[in-house]
């Protein structure tokens, strides 16, 4: 790119998943730059998930290699994963409907001290870290302390956003971030995707089904299909029609070469 | 903006309902049942409501962490019989009449071993709670039986007795310790990362899971915390009642789910705190009272019981459609 050297954030190597006799992924690999968005795409069933739970420490894989920033590592749990920088979103928002914002931003990375062996919250810090967050994000928000299930789907959304926009570091992945919502909150969504690469620099990888989302804001789109990646192109240099014939094997791949023929049998 | 405004008092109202109902009927009775208005009968209404109240909070904590502990009955009549036996000294006891603090510290263990064998199977077996601590609270009952070959036991120590017997204005200790345990864990529910994290698995195991709660250990230590605490009502029961049955804590646990839901606990998880449970115990202590003042039939009790739960869980799913 530019004949400049990029610093990689993720590399995956091989990596392949089964589920029983299922090949949920087979012999996987990629690269994530640093400041880079990559569009993750593909049919059902191809593996985008898959690959996403093992990036963000659900389940380890079967087979192969995870590097961030050039070191090997191995995510034993979700938190795991995050106290290495990986922030992930996921398609259902992964909220507490029972708990207000505040609670919800900080969901297992709770600021607390400890006193006589109890490990008390500090609410005023929590709360004022709270509404920085949420205020950055800048979007009409009644208080920090209404319950999320009596909020809009809009302002839930802030909510969940508000956790990559304050804890993302190294890479953030977004699993179907707009699959649930509306024209307006999607806007949202997609701005706010843009605006905290810009003011973070954090590399991202989008998974959506949205062909016309994923080229507003990715540099890079990945093309799944049965578990293998099937095609990488960078954005400029793409349709959607191309991208669409990858995802539905209109176009087949030469694996050895890496060259792309059209189907002639 | 105004329909929000009256939305608010709304889920206000809904929200406190217990301690409503507890004021209402408190003040009914007082007006027309002869003998109610006294500071004797008060103190009584209060003073009935601790072995409830203290399985009360057991229940709380594994409801609001999405799971349920019916075996918190039988875990209290066990550590009732178990004190009794290892402390007293009539027939079926032991003969050791050991010392009854050492005697608790036994019955704690014994309520911490049977949480962990409770969460063992929700957890390990990943079998719902419910079926779980229904097939322990009719196995516990059963050991309890088979202990002293169904008898009771009775002639404790003075010194097991003091939690009883001392009164500080006319109130006996144990009441006074119901509210300590009320204060210290509504405190660790609200204020600490343990009781966040109770709320957050009963809101979205998942998100939790997600997110890096410890969900399985969590849930652990609300088992753990269950049994000990049941054991520990077992061994107020002995102090109290100078001894005890393997009947002793019978019928204890669907009054303290009434107590519990009425509340404001919600069945579904996540939802509730200490404050409106302590209502919910007093309510239905209050509510024996005035059916022991008026020597109604004791049936009409569980008519009234069973419809103020009824009451209390339409109440709930009403505050779900209220968004």
């Amino acid at each position: 790119m530019d004949g400049l050297e990029r610093k990689v954030v993720l590399k995956v190597e091989n990596v392949s998943k089964n589920f029983g006799s299922v090949v949920a992924l087979n012999d996987v690999s990629l690269e994530v730059y640093e400041d880079e968005v990559v569009g993750l795409v593909g049919d059902n069933g191809a593996g985008k998930s898959t690959l996403i739970k093992i990036l963000s420490g659900v389940f380890p894989p079967d087979k192969g290699n995870l590097y961030l920033e050039g070191k090997k590592v191995h995510f034993k749990s979700p938190s795991d994963a995050q106290n290495k920088g990986l922030e992930t979103v996921y398609q259902d928002l992964a909220l507490c409907g029972n708990l207000d914002a505040v609670a919800n931003l900080f969901i297992g990375r709770e600021i607390c001290r400890k006193f006589l062996g109890l490990e008390i919250l500090q609410k005023a810090e929590m709360d004022k870290q709270a509404a920085q967050v949420l205020s950055r994000i800048g979007t009409d928000f009644p208080s920090v302390h209404e319950q999320v299930e009596y909020m809009s789907g809009g302002q839930r959304q802030t909510v969940a956003l508000g956790r990559f926009v304050a804890w993302g570091q190294k890479l953030i992945l977004l699993d179907e971030p707009t699959a649930a919502l509306g024209v307006r909150e999607t806007g949202h969504v997609l701005e706010l995707v843009a605006k905290t690469r810009k003011e973070k620099g954090v590399s991202m990888i989008l998974i959506s089904h949205n062909l016309q989302h994923v080229f507003q804001i990715a540099d890079r789109i990945i093309v799944m299909r049965h578990g293998e990646v099937v095609g990488e192109r960078v954005r400029v240099s793409t349709t959607p029609d191309e991208i669409v014939s990858l995802i539905t094997g209109a176009i087949l791949v030469n694996r050895e070469t890496n060259e792309e023929g059209v189907i002639d049998k | 903006m105004k329909d929000q405004g009256s939305k608010k008092i709304i889920r206000w109202v809904i929200n406190n309902i217990v301690w409503i109902i507890l004021i209402v009927i408190i003040v009914m009775f007082s007006i027309t049942i002869p003998g109610f208005v006294s500071v004797g009968n008060y103190i009584n209404i209060v003073y009935h409501s601790v072995f409830i109240g203290i399985l009360a909070i057991a229940i709380s904590y594994c409801l609001i962490s999405g799971n349920l502990d019916l075996s918190v009955e039988s875990m209290a009549g066990f550590g009732a019989i178990v004190s009794a036996y290892l402390c007293g000294s009539s027939v079926f006891a032991s003969g050791y009449a050991i010392n009854p603090y050492l005697g608790l510290l036994i019955v704690l263990g014994i309520g911490a071993f049977l949480g962990m064998v409770n969460a063992f199977f929700v957890l390990k077996l990943n079998i719902n709670s419910f079926l779980v601590t229904l097939s322990t609270y009719i196995i516990v009952r059963g050991i309890a039986v088979l202990l002293t070959g169904g008898q009771g036991v009775s002639r404790l120590p003075d010194s097991f007795r003091l939690i009883d017997t001392i009164r500080l204005l006319d109130i006996p200790l144990m009441v006074y310790l119901m509210f300590v345990f009320y204060f210290v864990f509504q405190f660790v529910l609200r204020n600490t990362r343990f009781g966040r994290h109770i709320y957050i698995i009963g809101g979205n195991p998942m998100a939790a899971y997600n997110f890096g709660v410890n969900v399985k250990g969590t849930i652990l230590r609300v088992f753990i915390l269950s049994g000990m605490l049941a054991g520990f009502t077992g061994w107020l029961i002995a102090a109290r009642t100078n001894g005890a049955t393997p009947t002793s804590a019978n019928g204890f646990l669907f009054e303290t789910l009434a107590a519990v839901i009425i509340g404001g606990v919600s069945m579904t998880g996540g939802v509730g705190s200490l404050t409106g449970v302590i209502g919910g115990v007093i309510l239905m202590s209050a509510l024996h009272s005035a059916i022991n003042i008026l020597a109604i039939s004791p049936f009409v009790t569980e008519v009234v019981r069973g419809s103020l739960v009824l009451i209390a869980i339409v109440l709930d799913s009403l505050k779900r459609l209220l968004r």
